[in-house]
């Protein structure tokens, strides 16, 4: 995600020009959208927590630290989104995982495959899974993610590794289970 | 879109990752999101601000109002003389005289001399004089308060409890801010302990001085031992560090 020009538009944003965000949120769609999709693996939970984050940010512009990489700084308000869609859930209740139409050779076998897949990624913690989505997910640095989720840079590194370790366990033993 | 950094490119998680497809967000998620902000920035305008005063203007009318019948009332019991009082009925109102015994206070808590200047010799002492962020922090009576609580100490000794709550300002608005440490209270049981605990806690976090400086080394060195943090809290400790010369800072600043 190129944040060139994010300055500009947010300085045009707070200066009341409501139409620059507009061109924020088009280019920063794509990328939250799909964080938040593979963090609730749910198309319309994924929806409604992009669109809250997107104007909550609009309404705390004016708090944004041009320091910070804009995309981090959304991400924040994206997990506080997401994490209240995951509290709302009731645990004995099923999340319907929804699949994007597969292309390729097989479809069954493909979507089988991303289905188990994404089953794996919503079977790890939350602490764990944001790590995995927002290092396989978007191009934030390990220092990025660590200012994101506000744990230091070491810790992302250990709760990568372990969740790697742990979507391995999963993801074999789907495979085996086959 | 994986990440070209990752350390493991080419193992079985990563390709497993890698199967699963970049999602077309919904066609209509920018027009969505500028028409809900267009339509909260609508409803905002027309709450304007005369009513709102107009409430606010009668809710002290009301308010003056009850309190002058109160004031009026409670003359005229005095005058009248109502409700009557008989005779040997005195003391069976007043509450029984039980002794309380007072709350332990920093006062109270003697820091021995020979702590206090193994404190001031010592590299955490040097290093605290010429840290703005941490004399900021230690100046907040809140904070010091704080400190002298055993649970705080404890809550705050751990670096990934300090490192969340300082990352928490990075959002800067209040509502954020709150949102952001009540997310990290929440995630930490320790901290939410001292939290509920300590009304000092709670009034030391809004303050942006207190949580920048969670992120500084020294005092993160100080906080880590959380006997050092209760020798800091007393009177004496801060003293010292706070009226270090500012020449230290200077010279602090001119190093970096």
């Amino acid at each position: 995600m190129d944040d060139t020009g994010d300055a500009a538009l947010i300085a045009r944003c707070l200066g009341g020009q409501q139409d620059a965000y507009e061109a924020i949120v088009t280019r920063y769609q794509r990328g939250l959208f799909n964080v938040a999709f593979r963090m609730l693996g749910n198309y319309e939970d994924a929806r409604d927590a992009t669109q809250n984050a997107f104007v909550k940010a609009y309404e705390h512009l004016d708090s944004f630290d041009p320091e910070q990489r804009f995309f981090s700084w959304l991400f924040r308000i994206l997990k506080n989104e997401c994490l209240n869609v995951l509290r709302a859930r009731r645990p004995s209740q099923p999340v319907s995982l929804d699949m994007p139409s597969a292309r390729g050779a097989d479809p069954v076998e493909v979507r089988e495959r991303q289905h188990a897949i994404q089953l794996a990624l919503m079977s790890l913690s939350t602490e764990y899974r944001e790590v995995v989505v927002l290092r396989h997910y978007t191009d934030l640095s390990y220092d990025e993610i660590a200012a994101a989720l506000g744990i230091p840079t070491t810790k992302v590194k250990s709760r990568l590794y372990t969740a790697r370790q742990q979507l391995g366990e999963l993801l074999m033993d789907w495979r085996v289970a086959r | 879109m994986t990440n070209m950094n990752d350390p493991w490119p080419d193992d079985e998680v990563t390709r497993r990752l890698n199967d699963l497809p970049e999602v077309d967000p919904p066609s209509t998620m920018v027009q969505d999101v500028m028409a809900t902000i267009a339509r909260r920035g609508a409803a905002r305008a027309t709450h304007s601000v005369t009513p709102t005063k107009r409430g606010e203007i009668m809710a002290k009318k009301v308010l003056w109002i009850v309190a002058a019948a109160a004031a009026l009332a409670l003359v005229a019991m005095r005058v009248v003389g109502y409700p009557p009082v008989e005779k040997g009925t005195e003391a069976t109102i007043g509450a029984a005289q039980r002794y309380q015994s007072p709350q332990i206070s920093s006062a109270d808590v003697k820091t021995g001399d020979a702590q206090l200047q193994a404190f001031l010799q010592s590299d955490v002492f040097r290093q605290l004089t010429t840290d703005k962020a941490a004399r900021q922090a230690l100046k907040n009576k809140d904070f010091q308060r704080a400190l002298q609580d055993n649970a705080v100490r404890v809550a705050l000794a751990s670096s990934d409890v300090r490192y969340a709550i300082a990352a928490a300002k990075v959002s800067g608005d209040a509502t954020l801010v709150q949102n952001d440490l009540l997310r990290v209270v929440e995630a930490n049981a320790a901290l939410r302990a001292a939290f509920d605990a300590s009304p000092a806690l709670r009034a030391a976090l809004v303050s942006p001085d207190v949580v920048a400086a969670m992120s500084s080394a020294s005092l993160g060195a100080v906080l880590a031992q959380p006997d050092i943090a209760m020798l800091v809290s007393q009177d004496a400790a801060i003293n010292a560090v706070l009226s270090a010369p500012d020449a230290a800072l200077d010279a602090a600043a001119a190093k970096d």
